[in-house]
């Protein structure tokens, strides 16, 4: 609405107007400078100003003739009031102009110039008031329809209330939330349509309301009928209204109740989590410094560690090349690598360590998340399990060594049992020696000494004084023979058993592989060829107990393999030991012409309890023993098989072998 | 009276020339043989001479095949050749195993003299 003081007076005369006839400019000229007078002389001029801006009022002139009228229609149709000039001299009113719209009209005489601006004056303000109520009245139906769309589609139950706490009104959610049509609701009372609980806090909160106060929000509950075991929950407000009406607002806020529920959960969760989990979690600073530890993890450390470097426990695992180093410097993650802490008591205990960085909003480190396992149950478990497998292995290898030990054994225990008869009998022959020397002794050449030699003669023939002669030799040699393999053999068993040191110590591994084929060899040469090409191999850093029980693992597994084909027309076992320098390391091939492993069996020999063999035979331990002791060695443990042609396990350990994990 | 003949079986010379030393004096007539293929060989020719053979004497453990496998054979061959094991582990001989061939003695080794030469004359029904 305008409120200028401007206001516009549209004029419509003949054009000779201007000239000759003054009057109506002369008149509308008393309204002041505020008015602007703007003159046209047709339709075209007319549309042209009504449609550059609106006009308070239109003067229309009857000296315009004929046309007039139709003017006269065409800008009250606008809305704009015309007062009609008439220029008639009866008494009469202009009818047929206020039929066509005129608002008012002046009839041009000797108050003319009085007369036009009272009306024009008056036809503005009655239009302004007209236009204005009209605004207000657009404003009012635009203010309820906005009120009414609010009412209907607010996702809250709304009620109007009267002081006793009966329905006025309601909108449509209260009449879902009741499950009655709005129409029934009137005069009914909120205890009657609400579940208890919401119908007690709504009651007591429209109470509060009558006497003029607000109420809320209040938390009503109730048992969802709809959903077995679940509550649905109201936001409960009143507002005082007028006449001690008061307004009800009932929000639905079950799913807000049930997120908010969730992310406490969540964060109950969560913590519960950090706080028992089985392994020790550690957030850190950029700095490594200690920002939050779990009380696992301050129990594996032994000590407060909140605040601290964790240098000061992680030692190794900590430096810049070190897992978590790298982790704070370089974001990359690691997962269960082995490391050691130093306990706050002095003592090591092995860990599983994992260790990821904690990114910024710019995708810098500005920490790292660290989460310790202890493994020393495991590293106790794993030795016991190498050790029992060790034991297995000796097991089986003490029997073929018992066998061996056991043929000559029993012939030089025989020998010997023997050997003391044949002395008994030749002390015998001895005994009648010393008699014919006593005859001899006692005189010349008498009957005595020729009794003697006859009785010396007769017991040598007894005891077959010759063959015991020449068989003593023999059974002495054989027993000879018997216990120098007796003590090859041990001495195999000893260079094959030395024990290893705690760290890694330079070995041949020609001599270790020829030590332990050496002892596999005694019980396996019936029915075995032996094969050796071995290249000339420089020392490696190694455990060599751990390789030699990885060798004669994969030797017993040979002979194993070739054995089953034992009985084959044709078939000559053969087994073939190869070592060579491969790649920054040395490789040692096991290759035998045995049975063979079947594909589909190939990718499990590893796992350990997997064996084909009959009870008894093996622990299944044997190559995943061998694997993990390979692995420790930074090495491979590599096999090819052909089923029915032979095996090939192949071993690559490396010269400079990366940490020390033994 | 003739000798009853008996043969020994074992791969390995040294326990046949230890085991002759043994029963030098038994009252038997000895022949050896250094495989289970050469004692059945020995076994049908002194059949073939008149001359069966009253006990087989054989060690358990042998390239390529094992004493029980040779008595199983002599058993079905020459039933009425009494039938001996020599193991160093007498206890891996399944009782059924010794009933079902009816071997009449599982003798240790090393063998004690006493009473390998027992177990011999009791097969041999000697005193």
């Amino acid at each position: 609405m305008s409120t200028a003081a401007t206001v516009r007076v549209l004029v419509v005369e003949p054009e000779a107007f201007d000239q000759r006839d003054p009057a109506t400019r002369r008149a509308l000229a008393r309204l002041g400078d505020d008015a602007r007078i703007e003159v046209v002389h047709d339709a075209g001029g007319v549309r042209r100003a009504l449609s550059a801006a609106p006009c308070d009022c239109a003067v229309v002139d009857e000296s315009l003739g004929a046309a007039c009228l139709d003017l006269v229609s065409e800008i009250s149709r606008t809305g704009t009031p015309v007062v009609y000039v008439s220029r008639s001299t009866g008494e009469g009113l202009p009818v047929e102009a206020f039929r066509r719209g005129a608002s008012d009209s002046v009839r041009v005489g000797t108050d003319y110039g009085s007369a036009l601006p009272v009306a024009v004056l008056d036809q503005i303000r009655r239009f302004r008031v007209q236009r204005e109520r009209g605004e207000a009245a657009q404003r009012i139906e635009w203010l309820e329809a906005l009120h009414e769309t609010i009412v209907e589609t607010i996702p809250a139950a709304l009620a109007v209330l009267d002081g006793t706490g009966a329905v006025i009104t309601t909108n449509p959610a209260f009449a879902r939330l009741t499950g009655a049509p709005t129409e029934a609701l009137r005069g009914r009372r909120l205890a009657e349509l609400l579940p208890q609980d919401l119908g007690e806090i709504a009651q007591d909160a429209v109470r509060d309301a009558a006497r003029g106060k607000a109420s809320g929000p209040h938390l009503a509950r109730w048992d969802d009928e709809a959903k077995e075991g679940e509550a649905r929950a109201f936001d409960v407000r009143t507002e005082p209204l007028a006449q001690s009406r008061s307004l009800l607002l009932l929000s639905e806020v079950t799913e807000v109740e049930r997120l908010l529920r969730e992310v406490s959960d969540l964060r109950r969760t969560n913590e519960n989590l950090i706080q028992n989990m089985n392994g020790g979690l550690l957030m850190l600073d950029a700095s490594a410094a200690v920002r939050f530890a779990n009380p696992m993890a301050e129990e594996l450390i032994g000590a407060p560690v909140v605040g601290h470097p964790i240098a000061s426990w992680l030692g190794a695992a900590a430096d810049a090349e070190g897992a978590l180093g790298r982790t704070l410097r370089e974001g990359v993650r690691f997962r269960a690598v082995d490391a050691v802490v130093t306990r706050a008591d002095g003592g090591a205990l092995p860990v599983a360590l994992s260790c990821a960085p904690l990114r910024d909003a710019e995708g810098g480190t500005r920490g790292a998340v660290v989460i310790l396992q202890d493994t020393s149950e495991v590293k106790q478990l794993q030795r016991q399990v190498l050790q029992t497998e060790k034991m297995a292995s000796i097991g089986q290898l003490a029997a073929g060594v018992a066998h061996e030990i056991n043929n000559p054994m029993g012939y030089v225990h025989a020998n010997l049992y023997q050997v003391g008869e044949y002395l008994d009998d030749l002390g015998r022959v001895w005994a009648r020696v010393q008699e014919l020397r006593k005859a001899v002794a006692s005189g010349p050449a008498n009957a005595a000494i020729a009794d003697a030699a006859r009785a010396l003669d007769e017991t040598a023939g007894d005891v077959d004084a010759d063959f015991l002669i020449e068989d003593v030799g023999k059974a002495v040699r054989e027993s000879l023979e018997g216990s120098e393999r007796i003590r090859h053999i041990v001495q195999d068993l000893r260079a094959f058993s030395h024990q290893d040191t705690a760290e890694r110590t330079p070995a041949d591994l020609n001599k270790a592989l020829d030590s332990t084929a050496n002892i596999v060899w005694t019980m396996m040469k019936h029915t075995v060829t032996l094969q050796k090409q071995y290249a000339e191999l420089p020392p490696v850093p190694c455990y060599p107990m751990q390789l030699k029980q990885v060798f004669m693992n994969l030797l017993v597994n040979a002979y194993q393999a070739v054995q089953a084909r034992d009985g084959e027309s044709d078939f000559r076992g053969e087994i073939r030991l190869t070592t060579r320098v491969a790649d920054d390391g040395v490789s040692i091939d096991v290759s035998d012409n045995g049975v063979g492993i079947a594909p589909e069996q190939l990718s499990r020999i590893f796992e350990p309890f997997f064996t084909t063999k009959e009870v008894g035979e093996g622990t299944g331990l044997g190559l995943s023993t061998s694997y993990t002791l390979v692995r420790r060695h930074g090495g491979r443990l590599e096999v090819t098989s052909e089923p029915g042609r032979g095996t090939c396990f192949e071993i690559w350990l490396p010269l400079e072998p990366a940490g020390d994990d033994a | 009276m003739t000798r009853p003949v008996v043969v020994l079986v074992d791969d390995e010379p040294h326990i046949l020339s230890a085991l002759r030393r043994t029963l030098r004096r038994e009252p038997i007539q000895l022949r050896t043989a250094g495989s289970p293929a050469d004692a059945i060989a020995l076994l049908d020719a002194q059949r073939a001479e008149g001359r069966p053979v009253s006990l087989v004497v054989s060690d358990q453990k042998m390239p390529g095949s094992s004493g029980l496998q040779l008595l199983a054979e002599v058993a079905e061959r020459h039933p009425d050749t009494a039938r001996m094991l020599l193991t160093g582990w007498p206890e891996e001989i399944a009782p059924s195993e010794r009933a079902r061939l009816a071997i009449t003695a599982v003798v240790p080794k090393p063998w004690d003299d006493a009473e390998i030469k027992g177990a011999i004359r009791e097969a041999l029904g000697i005193d």
